[in-house]
């Protein structure tokens, strides 16, 4: 990330001659217009995460509650006492454990069927719309719908059960505390990979055909195209790809509240923000909260500056 | 540049932080002001018709002092819409659908009115609720809300699964634990139910109260969860209520798992825990039955105690016309408008001798007269801090424990105790 | 080789279709059930089974056409607001270089990570309270306004673009801001279709927000009627799995039908020509 903050070179050129543009240049970068169109977003955020976000942060080191305005209340400074407490809370280490076995699951499943149905789609001639408003729906649909099917689909009498047969899991999908955050990872996947798909399907608009034509002329057959022209072709996408599905499981939160009714069995689903959820707004104690979002937040950055690096974003 | 947006922005930051600690209004404008006032109300269909028409009387009578009203939803939600605008400061006046789950924590947020600073405040609330009122009192002596309506929640069975699997339909055994356990057993094996009953089995802090909360208050004879800052189930009492859910759960006769939609009313379960709500939702469609919840040897119908699942009216300290909202309060739960409740939603008043005063309407619709009888033994979740953590640490135990038997129901209820006395001391 | 490539492709496609669309499907028949029923037979519709009493309780407790233009005002709001400074953001993110770019992009990564529900009360606090604006559509599309994930694809699709179509058109004397109107803009036309999908969802399925902030029920979008209706059937009604389900269709529906409608105008085959070009 610092790789893009690179400082123009080219202005430093013959200093003491410099007209004022070139000065300006110094200060603002090669492109000061850059300033001028992100200054609506820097706004935007401003004004809409600075305060909570700093609150949230300063509430995290006190003994904190919301109050109403007006009520004296004592809210005294605690130093790391929350953090003490989130760190020291085994259920924490399980839902973190708990994303964790989401991550590894709903990433590489979300990103390898993306880009291969993406691929697919992108070469067809035939009922092209059909296929790509059948990905989106499951996506455009409000969670709480879908939940309710996938739970009527998936529990003990349910339709895959009853399918499966003899092969169905005891205990039921949902409530096996083995199987319960695979079920989910799969959900989320299936909700969400419309999204990733179409993020493929316009990458691979930008893939040159001139280099698919010269592998072809090559010898190269189908899948050895897939993998030297069409995966290094869309790997910006790819890293996007990494970064929003290892971001969005990390705030996990709808799906276990709503698919296995607050992080059950035994919470085998809880994820971290959904402990947030229940202490920060359930339970009143916000500062708690706030030191565990703390601190899933760092956890987030250091996955996401991982990945970013080792999967080669650094050349933007 | 840069440097400067981000100075911008912690100013900025800083003037509001500056502005939640010193931004009063409201709190302290005392309990003399008069005129408009906003009030909540749930957004069930039955209580809209209630208040709609209580809002129109008041508002007759009123022209200075109108009532505006608006709707919340009747799910977990509340408590987090209601929690959010006593911190903005935005709270109504009164709101008719207050948890007192919620109330400790409403209240040490400094966002309920203190019903026991008006004159008659006390005298109001206790000669309208009689004994039943003192649950609701917290621990300082005061009223911080109003009780208001309960549902006493009982044994609702399906007579036509009792009457196909051989079991009196209209004296089904269900009086203690061994014969609640042999009939579902029946039930089951019968083939007439795929489970006996099916209470949610999910993780939600308030779960409990329709398990374990209810057989638990019959077994102990009226005992809360918490009392005198302890926890009160790691006894006999407790001991034999848990151990009866855990049989109904490892014998499979009650589902492990979250049944999308009414287990009930599809008929995959042959029991239900509820309250009067479910008259009117089952009454045609199901051939139902009801009866006391059960307990170790079997009490009285008219001894047994039973969960309120009550919802009382908090007034909220953001208000600024205290007086009026003092005074709707008061016509909302007049006997006339009780009775009018009654009639519109088939939820109890939680008002003293309640078969008594509304006795017509009792005898012309019997089915409501169990209820009725039953509300006058009602137990409240305990007013104490951390109410609702205390609830959810009660529930995760329940359900490693009871549900799904990864723990022995002793370790359970120990562990649980010690974890509930900790947090109930605040 | 390459008929049978094509046959991969469309059974791989098919199977990825039916897996996606039959839970939908389920949904549908669902929504029609009288009682619900979990069978395989279930699955298929059975004319004793069928009614429309679900969608006809939904019309009667929920205004559809004030939900439906509340939700379009909401999603519409937020959708102008990252369209136009998302784009704007997202170009100056990845094409230009200026001084502050580096800390400007570690702050939308930042807003990502960041849990909703973490910042949802302080949020609330300041937008009611502070700025004064609860009961309003500005304070529903406020917190949404620029939707900052939009942003980061914005970015990666001008990344994509070729850097020597920039140098072309600076030696040719473009200002940079004529390159960003007439040349990156009309390339990272797929880029829109993206983001307006992942922006649109968000405010259209939304309902905690904007159900903290509007008390009015004339201000309520779709979700929030739909969720309300959800919450109370399900407590009075013997099939709550029909009524949610028949609630779930009402709000997809329009969604849905928008997609197919515009779905054709954002996708352009031809963009590899008009690059080369």
């Amino acid at each position: 990330m610092t790789a893009t903050d690179a400082a123009p070179t080219r202005s430093a050129a013959a200093p003491d001659e410099a007209p004022p543009s070139r000065r300006r240049k110094r200060w603002l970068g090669e492109h000061p217009l850059g300033l001028l169109l992100s200054t609506p977003y820097l706004l935007f955020i401003g004004l809409i995460f600075a305060y909570p976000i700093v609150f949230s942060v300063w509430m995290s080191f006190q003994d904190y509650f919301f109050a109403a305005p007006g009520a004296e209340v004592d809210r005294p400074f605690v130093g790391f006492d929350n953090y003490l407490a989130v760190i020291q809370d085994p259920a924490v280490w399980r839902s973190f454990g708990n994303v964790g076995i989401f991550l590894l699951i709903n990433v590489p499943l979300t990103v390898a069927l993306s880009l291969l149905l993406a691929t697919a789609l992108d070469k067809v001639v035939h009922a092209r719309t059909f296929f790509r408003v059948s990905y989106y729906v499951p996506y455009v649909t409000a969670s709480v719908a879908v939940v309710a099917v996938w739970l009527f689909l998936f529990s003990q009498n349910g339709l895959v059960n009853q399918v499966l047969g003899p092969l169905a899991p005891e205990p039921s999908w949902l409530i096996n505390s083995a199987l319960a955050m695979p079920t989910i990872a799969l959900f989320v996947t299936w909700k969400g990979l419309g999204f990733y798909i179409l993020l493929y399907l316009a990458a691979l608009q930008n893939v040159g055909k001139e280099l698919y034509e010269s592998a072809s002329v090559d010898g190269a057959g189908a899948v050895r195209r897939f993998f030297s022209v069409t995966v290094p072709g869309v790997r910006p996408a790819t890293v996007l790809v990494f970064l929003l599905a290892t971001i969005t499981g990390a705030n996990l939160f709808t799906e276990p509240y709503l698919l296995t009714g607050g992080g059950g069995p035994n919470g085998a689903s809880t994820s971290p923000v959904l402990l947030m959820y229940q202490k920060g707004i359930e339970q009143g104690n916000p500062d708690v909260a706030s030191a565990l979002g703390v601190i899933l937040i760092i956890f987030v950055l250091i996955i996401a500056w991982l990945q970013y690096r080792f999967l080669g974003g650094k050349e933007s | 540049m840069r440097r400067r947006i981000m100075m911008t922005a912690v100013a900025a930051a800083g003037a509001f932080a500056l502005t939640a600690c010193t931004s009063g209004g409201g709190g302290d404008g005392g309990t003399e002001g008069r005129g408009d006032i906003t009030i909540w109300y749930s957004n069930n269909e039955a209580e809209i018709a209630w208040g709609e028409q209580m809002v129109e009387a008041w508002n007759a009578e009123h022209p200075d002092e109108q009532v505006k009203a608006q709707e919340i939803p009747a799910g977990a939600s509340s408590e987090e819409v209601i929690g959010a605008a006593i911190t903005a400061g935005n709270a109504p006046c009164l709101v008719y659908n207050t948890s007192p789950a919620a109330v400790p924590q409403f209240q040490k947020q400094g966002g309920l009115v203190n019903l026991s600073d008006f004159d008659d405040g006390d005298d109001y609330i206790t000669e309208r609720s009689g004994d039943l009122a003192e649950q609701y009192r917290s621990p300082d002596g005061g009223f911080y809300q109003m009780p208001w309506k309960s549902n006493p929640v009982m044994i609702f069975y399906n007579k036509a699964m009792f009457a196909q699997a051989g079991l009196d339909a209209e004296n089904p055994p269900l009086a203690t634990y061994d014969e609640f356990l042999a009939t579902a057993r029946t039930l089951q094996s019968s083939g007439a139910a795929q489970f006996a009953i099916n209470p949610a089995p999910t993780s939600e802090f308030f779960q409990s109260w329709f398990d374990f909360y209810p057989l638990y208050a019959a077994q102990s004879g009226g005992t809360l969860l918490v009392e005198d800052e302890a926890a009160t189930f790691d006894d006999e009492n407790g001991t034999a209520v848990a151990e009866f859910w855990a049989t109904l759960y490892s014998e499979g006769l009650a589902g492990k798992e979250q049944y999308q939609g009414d287990a009930f009313a599809d008929g995959v379960a042959a029991m239900s825990i509820v309250g009067p709500w479910a008259i009117s939702v089952y009454g045609e469609d199901v051939d139902w039955g009801s009866v006391p919840v059960p307990t170790q040897d079997g009490t009285a119908p008219e001894e047994t105690y039973t969960f309120s699942d009550a919802k009382n009216v908090g007034m909220f300290t953001a208000c600024e016309n205290q007086a009026t909202a003092w005074d709707v309060l008061k016509f909302s739960t007049s006997e006339e408008q009780d009775g009018v409740w009654l009639e519109e939603t088939g939820q109890m008043p939680l008002r003293q001798d309640l078969t008594e005063v509304y006795a017509d309407y009792f005898e012309a619709n019997p089915a409501y007269q169990l209820f009725g009888d039953q509300a006058a033994r009602t137990v409240e979740v305990p007013n104490v801090p951390n109410s609702i953590e205390i609830w959810q640490a009660f529930r995760d135990g329940y359900s490693n424990s009871v549900i799904f038997g990864e723990e022995p129901v002793a370790d359970f209820l120990t562990d649980a105790a010690t974890e509930i006395d900790e947090l109930a001391k605040g | 080789m390459t008929r049978l490539g094509t046959i991969t492709r469309y059974v791989l496609l098919a199977l990825g279709a039916i897996a996606f669309l039959f839970p939908f499907y389920y949904m549908i028949v669902g929504s029609l059930q009288t009682d619900p029923d979990p069978t395989l037979a279930g699955a298929f519709p059975d004319p004793s089974n069928i009614t429309g009493q679900n969608y006809v309780n939904i019309n009667e407790r929920v205004n559809l056409f004030v939900g439906l233009a509340n939700s379009g005002i909401f999603t519409g709001g937020v959708l102008l607001g990252t369209v136009v400074f998302g784009t704007i953001a997202g170009y100056a993110l990845s094409v230009l270089k200026w001084r502050g770019r580096g800390a400007t992009l570690v702050l939308v990564l930042l807003v990502q990570v960041v849990p909703f529900q973490l910042l949802m009360i302080p949020l609330y606090v300041m937008i009611a309270r502070d700025y004064g604006l609860s009961d309003s559509y500005l304070g529903m599309i406020l917190p949404f306004l620029i939707n900052s994930t939009a942003v980061l694809i914005f970015r990666q699709y001008f990344l994509q673009l070729p850097k020597e179509l920039f140098d072309a058109a600076r030696i040719d004397g473009a200002g940079e801001f004529r390159i960003l109107w007439s040349v990156a803009l009309p390339l990272v036309r797929p880029a829109l279709l993206t983001a307006v999908l992942l922006t649109f969802i968000g405010p259209w399925n939304e309902f905690l927000w904007p159900f903290l902030i509007t008390k009015e029920a004339a201000l309520q979008p779709l979700a929030v009627s739909l969720a309300n209706f959800i919450s109370n059937v399900a407590a009075s009604t013997s099939n709550p799995f029909g009524a949610m389900m028949a609630g779930a269709v009402v709000l997809a529906g329009p969604a849905v039908a928008l997609f197919i409608i515009f779905q054709r105008y954002f996708v352009s085959n031809d963009l590899g020509s008009g690059v080369k070009g």
